[in-house]
């Protein structure tokens, strides 16, 4: 069970490897190229996901990281390609659509909604929810998860902390019920000590809500602690893949991106 | 003192009006960025549509407050609709492109509506009735306020009150607020940001139908071009109070109000415009921001 690797497996090396639950394949991009103007972001990226995988994309500042996100998610909609989505194309369908159909983004940055309250930023997240005993219930579970935000409730998300801003934007997520969560960066410029409980969450949420998470990082060391496989991308396309221990014992992975 | 008094109440009704139009600018500016210079004629059709729905309703004999309600109400629907259109016909297919683009569309749309009116309803002064009834107990108070700024003033706060409760408590409020905040994060959330946009238009047209309403029962005559001028300094009340910001616009719109008045009543009437654009030009100067915007908006 990948489950029990997960659990067991402690702050080092030892990630769960590549044998997930196979089969049933959440998210699927092939030949995806995506354009800003003329210049072409993405050069035909082609990777899967299945349920209830963590799966990490790495790669340098610039290499198409967050544009891949974001053609996921119909931000910077793909000029050709499929994004295959639980059986369908989801490829120009509109962001707010998606959300519902439980793919949801945490973006880089966090964007917290600066003038809305904790909870109200919490409340966004269940925009397009209408199950109330639901929702309150994915509230008590986030809060006890970070209760810091329980005490923060009513205050204007703009006068949180960087890694309190990063727990509620994770949070706003969750509160969407998302069957694949998309978290990018989540651990930039934040504490080791903060990146530490949001990872564990990260593993957390994906046990307990059975979340498919993609998951994309600068800090490899990291993604690879968590991540099942992992693909590495340059400049617009994926150069490697594999399970996160092939990964970490890569050697020009581990030149390239472990410091050593 | 009683002057001063006087004066102090039609301030305060001026500044009223310029508030239900202003709202309009700055929740569509916070909105998409945009300073929509057509607003100035959804007021005018306003004020139209509610002459022309009281004179039909009239002549069904309904009369008092039933007539102005109705004719009220149909007014605001009426411009609820020319609103949403406004927005799908006039701005809707430029989004995405140059922030000039939409803003020569409004101004095309301002004079659009200006000849459009003045084709189908003459460009004569038209009177308009008197649709409010007499309050017995404002009978006292006749040397201060006449019956005519209590409603107005009394509409403009229960206007404000809804539009604050609906702003704070309900779901697609909330949802504008996000909108305003960060567009992008909103549609991550599952925002439908074309909804919202159209529900802004709609809530910034019936303001301004509510004014348009109001300001023919206040100065009881009008003409197509009325929505010009009450745009304009609808839009320096705007701008004063901080564009983007709906507490912003009221206080704005009351300064406005009440240095228009002060104005016409201790120096010449000639000069109220004169110290409205001069409280434009000098607030920009100093406060580009306004006196309730501010400047981390703008943060990265």
């Amino acid at each position: 069970m990948p489950d029990e690797d997960i659990r067991a497996e402690g702050a080092g090396a030892g990630a769960a490897g590549g044998d997930a639950p196979a089969g049933d394949r959440v998210l699927e991009l092939s030949g995806v190229r995506t354009f800003y103007g003329n210049i072409e972001a993405l050069k035909g990226v082609s990777f899967h996901i299945d349920r209830q995988e963590i799966i990490a994309i790495l790669g340098a500042n610039g290499a198409g990281k967050t544009t891949c996100l974001n053609s996921i998610v119909g931000l910077t909609p793909p000029r050709s390609g499929r994004v295959v989505y639980e059986g369908s194309d989801i490829r120009g369908r509109s962001t707010d659509s998606l959300v519902k159909a439980g793919l949801v983004m945490v973006p880089e940055g966090r964007r917290i909604f600066p003038a809305l309250t904790v909870m109200e930023n919490l409340r966004m997240g269940a925009y397009l929810r209408r199950d109330r005993q639901g929702i309150r219930d994915d509230l008590d579970y986030i809060l006890s998860i970070f209760p810091i935000l329980a005490a923060r409730a009513g205050q204007d998300g703009g006068t949180l902390s960087g890694g309190e801003q990063q727990m509620l934007a994770i949070s706003r997520g969750l509160m969407g019920r998302p069957r694949m969560l998309l978290l990018d960066e989540p651990s930039l410029g934040l504490a080791p000590i903060v990146i530490r409980s949001i990872f564990d969450t990260i593993r957390k949420i994906n046990l307990e809500q059975k979340t498919t998470i993609l998951l994309v990082e600068q800090n490899a060391n990291l993604a690879l602690q968590v991540a099942h496989r992992a693909y590495i991308m340059t400049t617009g396309i994926i150069t490697l893949s594999g399970t996160a221990r092939e990964l970490m014992s890569d050697e020009s992975v581990k030149k390239a991106y472990l410091g050593g | 003192m009683e002057l001063f008094l006087n004066l102090c109440v039609s301030g305060l009704t001026k500044g009223s009006i310029y508030a239900l139009i202003a709202l309009g600018y700055t929740m569509v500016y916070g909105i998409i960025a945009l300073i929509n210079f057509a607003h100035g004629e959804i007021y005018m059709i306003g004020a139209f549509t509610a002459l022309i729905f009281s004179m039909v309703l009239g002549a069904f004999g309904l009369s008092g407050w039933g007539l102005l309600f109705a004719s009220g109400t149909l007014a605001v629907v009426y411009c609820a609709m020319y609103g949403w259109t406004l927005e799908k016909v006039a701005y809707k297919p430029l989004r995405g492109q140059s922030r000039l683009a939409p803003l020569i569309s409004a101004i095309g749309m301002s004079i659009f509506l200006q000849n459009y009116v003045q084709l189908v309803q003459t460009p004569n002064v038209l009177s308009f009735p008197d649709l409010i009834p007499d309050i017995a107990i404002l009978a006292g108070m006749r040397g201060v306020a006449s019956k005519t700024q209590f409603a107005i003033l009394a509409a403009t706060a229960v206007s404000m009150v809804a539009l604050t409760l609906f702003i704070k408590k309900t779901r697609i409020g909330m949802a504008m607020r996000a909108v305003s905040q960060d567009p992008t994060m909103a549609r991550l959330s599952g925002v439908n940001i074309d909804k919202v946009i159209s529900t802004t238009f709609i809530i910034g047209s019936m303001l301004a139908a509510v004014g348009g309403l109001l300001v023919g029962n206040y100065g009881r005559q009008m003409d197509f071009f009325i929505g010009f001028l009450a745009g304009m300094k609808a839009f320096t009340a705007a701008v004063l109070g901080g564009i983007g910001s709906i507490p912003g616009a009221v206080v704005g719109a009351l300064v406005l109000g009440f240095a228009e008045s002060f104005a016409a009543g201790y120096v010449s009437s000639d000069y109220e415009d004169v110290v409205a654009f001069v409280l434009l030009i000098a607030i920009l100067t100093l406060r580009p921001d306004g006196i309730m915007g501010s400047a981390t908006t703008q943060k990265v």
